[in-house]
């Protein structure tokens, strides 16, 4: 008894094994605080609330209103003279704002066409409108027992009973029209401004495919998508969204596919915006996203129409705003990332294997450095003996360990492809090849790194391109620096825990509740066919599973 | 206050560990990579010598030198091209009674550790062999948490340290030795290479081996026969001439390849390739007597015959072939089991594994005094060899 | 429901879940243990009895926990046996997970030390690997569940390609004579085989997070004979390629088997770096799982916040790592573990069932 009552005593351990306990016990506390701190900091502005806050919290506060309380209404008096003060009043002092006040010849009324410059096609404007109101119009037109728009031989007419409303699309180039005698605002002919011609996408870039991208006009963008091909179910709801200045953004989705519930999701979350302006999609992405500490997107952005009406018949919904030509598509699973459309464009063979190459590729995009490190660092054990020795003849004379080393060769890389961007088109493919080329034999003479190592990191922005998309391409390159870091400490050990903390990571991650690393987990057998390789499109005869669509089959 | 401190504290704590951290790192090329060991009677090297004069040593007794082939030898700065190439590779030796303290005294003298993860060979000298036994040898080499248990051994008539030496200056002797093995395939009178983990495996069974022999001369290294290690002693006891290898290697079915030279009636060399080969060993009891069965099968082609008359083609001819090709077998097989019966008493070609399979009650019994049991046992050899091709000249 | 809260896994996950519990340290130590143990080539046979007395065991736990749907057994002890010494059987089904886990990362810590991180000190190695697995923790089954479903088939598949490259130094006499001792070695190996199916426990709690419990027993069998499979592949890879002699005197034969030959021209020579891999990979999920079920079941037990309880338990389990002080005593806890393990897990369902079947029959009379 006594004996064993030693030995127990003998087992306990020392004083630093307690320490080093409340140590254990201290850093995930603190870390989870400093998290949840963090996320109530920033996560206050957003549309999504913390993971943190309970259900029943949630579904208090989708109660309550969310957009600040509009402002008091004020509709048209009906005394012409009176609503056009009160314009001048509001709006009158834009220069490049026109008044054009005329009489309609055969009721004698008074009338006022407000519009902007620049935003009408002034020859229609001109000879049709004013044509049309000051010589043609009777009083039939304006019957003001009948709605003004049936009589009005214009297409695209609105009424605006709100005067703040008709200012603001007056503003934004409508032609507005007040009548004497009309209790409210017309507004004819929307804006016309120039936009650009469409052209192929610069950030998608395709081989095979069509040519078309998304333009920064909102209406041209709608007509796109539905130049597609004719459906009676792709449906597009549009939104305002914006405190201070509103902008037109569009939810489209196929109405006999989506999930009721996720299409529900995305408009809560979509009318919970609350920002003065919206800038590009980006600003939705970063406000409806479910966590927004979390280094990858939960919202995939594409400038291509294929690609999201494909995505809209797997049971997605896209959002288009205003001004940009780069839609949104939620919910994004990992794999998407790494897909392309021509994977679809090209026979399957081919497409699988380029699928595969770039799982195969951002992978090496995540781990070379760090393998590298660990290798050369920690486990001369690991590698062939022949390899070591060349490794070591390469790296003799040089200075620095191997994670300085890395970080030198990967930061200015980094650099030189930041500074790719912003030059010229053509400098900036010199650049690049003075850049890749020159730096990397230059620091290979001058013995700051090795030249293996030139092989790694040059392997590893090539991995990095090869990405389909950009923005996932950034965020490979964020945690390939924090699995360098691991590496650096533990070595192969680390290198091993960081993978496991993205793993662990990715499966808590959730885009628009769908799991983002579906289908791999959770397993769903039946989307694997479209997950590594792509099987032929004669197998594919049903939408991914995860979508859970109201109509999950793609074949009659 | 406590969470506008947190993050400092965590901070902070963060920089002490990245500051401390990184314990095991260590550049590779710090390291200096030992390819090959060689074990020998204890010698100081002329260094050694020296220092000992003056006085410079540690309590050790004498007892073996180890010698550890380095590479690659860090050159200076910036390598120059073209000039003549320096040795890509360093022996340094050193003298004493545990292999282990041998290794680190080293560390007195490079200024790299040297890490023992790509150790390719181990040379044990025969003399070496005689004094001390394999397991205590190789139980550093065992318990090492860097050497790989793939590490090949051999064994060296001369001093082990000389087989580490190569004249020519573009090749490190450790990989040539290795890659040597692979004339394994072209004949049988280099053995399969017995790596470390077998090597365990047959001293802790205490089983008698043979190991590949290896001799140097004028600076050249030749697998020549094969040592034979006394299983309960652990000792070395003698060797195996190339040709005895070469039964030995048919005999436990390690090898396929292989020429059998004979002469004929007219004392004319004649030569025989072996294209496959199979033997097979039963065992047979009889009362407390043990027997062995061995049947060797072999098919083959005639490749080679200075005999100009010869008529290929007749089967009377391939029969009379086949008949002096087989007693010739017959003959090297028997010299070969003599050898192992009478002189060494040790059963290396694999005798016990089949009793041990065949009648395991038979096999406890007998286990422990197995090498002597198997002197006495009768073995009787059968042959069949075939030729059925005379290759692609036929006259 | 589109978006899912609830924390329920499906038949498949369920699977997953119980080999990577049981799938773990005894890849590298089983061959040596089980063969000082057998002292004959025979010991893939106890591997394979042991894997078929656990198989019933498993059955007899899920039989039970099917018995009260949606309940663990922390919380299906009390109403069985009472609420006290229920609570008691819990507690030391806790304890017993809390060791296990602590044993665990102490064994990863020893190769991890010996292999790949020598001079390192332990609690850098063991604290971030806490840290990691509790942030995998605190994410519910749901979470872990999806990680091993993601470690499982790499694992497999690497472990399975290796054991194929091992093939090289495999010698089928090395396996021969098959009995050739009797029948008696193999019945005593059959203790320390045992021993590395513990965390089968885990069944009793995993059963009630199923979507479907109705098919529980063969998701479960599918779940214990994997790794039984995988364990008997192990033993007969490492005594077929390296011989019962050298696999009893290795310290980690497994690894051992796989440092014995080299690769020469394939990308990695050496195959011992994606084994550490994996194996550190399963390691990660064994440790989660039981730091899951120890987390569960206190906080089940006392009412408590399942968060809180992960926070507490992280130093609890530091301790519980450091307190072996060396190699050997570490598998001399293993040794305890294994009997520990026996004991509870062939006593506790059987008595639950024997006092539940009691129980049941009983009212049936009075009705």
């Amino acid at each position: 008894m006594i004996s064993l009552l030693s030995s127990v005593i003998s087992h306990i351990p020392g004083w630093d094994v307690f320490f080093q306990a409340g140590i254990a016990l201290l850093i995930p506390l603190a870390v989870s605080r400093i998290y949840k701190a963090l996320y109530s900091l920033v996560g206050s502005g957003r549309a999504v609330e913390s993971p943190g806050s309970s259900a029943k919290k949630r579904k208090g506060q989708s109660d309550a209103p969310v957009s600040p309380p509009p402002q008091a209404r004020q509709g048209f008096s009906g005394n012409y003279a009176a609503d056009l003060q009160s314009i001048k009043s509001a709006i009158g002092r834009n220069s490049d704002l026109h008044f054009k006040e005329f009489t309609i010849t055969r009721l004698q009324k008074q009338a006022v066409l407000i519009y902007v410059d620049g935003m009408q096609n002034d020859r229609i404007l001109n000879l049709q409108i004013m044509q049309f109101l000051m010589l043609e119009a009777t009083a039939d037109s304006f019957s003001p027992s009948g709605s003004a728009g049936q009589q009005l031989p214009f297409s695209q007419l609105s009424e605006a009973s709100d005067l703040a409303d008709f200012n603001k699309s007056v503003l934004y180039g409508y032609a507005g029209l007040l009548i004497e005698g009309l209790p409210q605002g017309l507004l004819i002919q929307p804006p016309e401004g120039d936009s650009r011609s469409l052209d192929e996408p610069v950030s998608e870039a395709l081989l095979r495919g069509p040519r078309l991208g998304f333009s920064e006009s909102l209406n041209e963008n709608t007509s796109i998508l539905r130049r597609q091909g004719r459906s009676d179910q792709l449906e597009m709801v549009t939104h305002r969204a914006g405190n201070r200045i509103q902008k037109d953004l569009v939810i489209a989705y196929m109405k006999d596919i989506v999930n009721p519930e996720l299409l529900r999701e995305v408009e809560s979350r979509i009318s919970k915006l609350d920002i003065d302006f919206l800038a590009e999609s980006g600003y939705i992405e970063q406000l409806i996203e479910d966590n927004y500490l979390s280094p990858f997107q939960q919202v995939q952005n594409t400038e291509r129409p294929d690609r999201v009406i494909s995505a809209l018949l797997e049971g997605r919904i896209a959002i288009l705003l205003d001004g940009t030509p780069f839609a949104l598509i939620v919910p994004v699973t990992f794999s998407m990332l790494l897909q392309s459309p021509e994977d679809y464009y090209e026979r399957w063979l081919p497409g699988s294997l380029l699928r595969m190459l770039r799982f195969a590729a951002s992978f090496l995009a995540l781990m070379a450095p760090a393998l590298y490190i660990s290798f050369i660092s920690f486990h001369p054990g690991l590698i062939p003996t022949e390899l070591a020795l060349s490794i070591i003849e390469t790296r003799q004379g040089v200075p620095f360990p191997s994670i300085i080393e890395v970080l030198i060769l990967e930061v200015s890389i980094e650099i030189l492809r930041e500074a790719g961007i912003r030059l010229p088109k053509p400098v900036g493919q010199a650049m690049g090849i003075v850049g890749g080329l020159i730096i990397g034999d230059a620091a290979v003479n001058a013995g700051i790194v090795s030249p293996f190592l030139v092989i790694v990191v040059a392997v590893t922005a090539i991995s990095s391109f090869s990405i389909p998309m950009y923005s996932a391409g950034i965020t490979l390159r964020i945690l390939r620096f924090v699995g360098m870091g691991f590496a650096a400490l533990l070595g192969m050990f680390g290198t091993i825990l960081f993978f496991l903390m993205i793993c662990s990571h990715l499966t808590k991650l959730k885009s628009f509740g769908v799991p983002y690393l579906t289908p791999v987990s959770p397993f769903r057998a039946r989307d694997w066919k479209d997950l590594f390789f792509r099987a032929p499109l004669a197998l594919m005869k049903r939408r991914p599973a995860m979508m859970k669509t109201q109509d999950s089959k793609r074949k009659s | 206050m406590c969470r506008r401190l947190m993050p400092l504290i965590l901070c902070l704590f963060l920089l002490t560990v990245t500051q401390s951290g990184c314990w095991s790192s260590k550049e590779i090329e710090d390291l200096a990579l030992y390819t090959g060991l060689a074990l020998d009677t204890g010698k100081l090297t002329k260094a050694e010598q020296e220092l000992e004069e003056q006085g410079v040593t540690y309590s050790k007794r004498d007892k073996v030198t180890a010698t550890v082939q380095i590479v690659p030898v860090k050159t200076p700065g910036m390598e120059k091209k073209g000039g003549p190439q320096p040795l890509h590779y360093l022996n340094i030796s050193g003298t004493g009674d545990s292999v282990f303290e041998i290794f680190r005294q080293y560390s007195i003298r490079n200024e790299r550790p040297i890490v023992g993860h790509h150790l390719k060979i181990i040379v044990v000298s025969t003399e070496l062999l005689k004094r001390q036994s394999m397991e205590q040898l190789m139980d550093f080499v065992l318990r090492d948490n860097d050497i790989r248990p793939s590490t090949m051994v051999f064994i060296s008539q001369s001093r082990a340290e000389e087989t580490l030496v190569s004249k020519r200056t573009d090749e490190i002797p450790s990989f040539h030795l290795r890659d040597m093995i692979q004339g394994q395939k072209r004949t049988s009178k280099v053995m399969k290479p017995v790596i470390l983990s077998e090597l365990d495996a047959l001293m802790h069974a205490k089983r008698s081996y043979a190991l590949q022999n290896l001799v140097t001369a004028d600076g050249e290294t030749e697998f020549t026969g094969a040592a034979v290690v006394k299983g309960d002693t652990g000792h070395w006891i003698g060797t195996l001439s190339q040709e005895d290898t070469e039964c030995l290697s048919w005999l436990t079915n390690k090898s396929k390849a292989g020429a059998i030279k004979a002469y004929d009636q007219d004392n004319e060399p004649m030569t025989y390739e072996m294209k496959d080969m199979k033997s097979k060993i039963k065992a047979r009891i009889d009362g407390d007597d043990i027997s062995f069965d061995v049947s060797i099968k072999t098919e083959g082609r005639l490749i080679e015959t200075w005999n100009s008359s010869s008529d290929a083609d007749s089967t009377e001819y391939t029969e009379k072939v086949e008949h002096i090709f087989g007693a010739k077998l017959e003959k090297m097989t028997e010299k070969m089991m003599e050898k192992l019966q009478k002189e060494y008493k040790a059963d290396v070609a694999g005798f016990g594994d089949a009793l041990s399979i065949q009648y395991p009650r038979v096999w406890k019994k007998v286990q422990d005094h197995w090498d002597d049991t198997f002197s006495r046992s009768k073995i009787n050899i059968k042959y069949d060899l075939k030729i059925n091709d005379f290759g692609s000249f036929t006259e | 429901m589109f978006t899912r809260t609830d924390d329920r896994i499906t038949a498949t996950q369920a699977a997953v879940f119980l080999n990577n519990t049981v799938l773990g340290a005894g890849i590298l130590t089983l061959p040596r243990s089980v063969s000082e143990a057998v002292k004959t080539p025979d010991s893939w046979l106890s591997v394979l009895l042991g894997g078929v007395i656990v198989m019933a065991v498993v059955t007899l736990m899920v039989k039970i926990s099917q018995q009260f749907p949606g309940k663990t057994i922390f919380q299906y002890a009390g109403t069985i046996v009472g609420r006290v010494p229920g609570a008691f059987l819990c507690l030391l089904l806790i304890i017993y997970f809390l060791i296990i886990a602590g044993f665990e990362i102490r064994s990863l810590a020893e190769v991890t030390l010996f292999f790949l991180l020598e001079g390192t000190p332990i609690w850098a190695i063991i604290l971030p690997f806490i840290w990691v697995g509790s942030y995998l923790v605190y994410g519910g089954i749901n979470a872990i569940a999806r990680v091993f479903q993601i470690i499982f088939p790499i694992s497999i598949m690497i472990l399975l390609i290796c054991y194929g490259f091992s093939l090289r130094l495999f010698d089928i006499n090395n396996l021969r004579p098959v009995l050739g001792s009797g029948i008696l070695p193999v019945l005593s190996g059959l203790k320390s085989t045992v021993l590395v199916y513990t965390g089968c426990e885990v069944v009793m709690t995993l059963v009630a997070f199923m979507q479907q419990p109705r098919q529980a027993v063969k998701a479960m069998l599918v779940g214990i004979g994997i790794p039984i499979g995988l364990y008997l592949l192990t033993v007969v890879m490492v005594i077929g390629g390296v011989s019962i002699d050298s696999a009893i005197t290795s310290t980690w034969p497994t690894i051992d088997l796989i440092r014995s030959f080299e690769i020469p021209g394939f990308l990695f020579e050496r195959m011992e770096f994606p084994l550490m891999v994996i194996w550190l990979m399963q390691m990660f999920c064994n440790f989660c799982s039981f730091f899951f079920q120890a987390s569960l079941g206190i906080s089940q037990i006392f009412r408590l916040r399942v968060h809180t309880v992960i926070y507490l338990l992280v130093p609890v389990i530091f301790i519980s790592t450091m307190v072996p002080k060396s190699v050997n005593e570490l598998f001399s806890l293993g040794d305890m573990i294994g009997k520990a393990g026996i004991v509870l897990f062939l006593l506790i369902p059987l008595m639950l069932s024997v006092i539940w079947l009691i129980r049941t029959k009983g009212l049936k009379q009075h009705v």
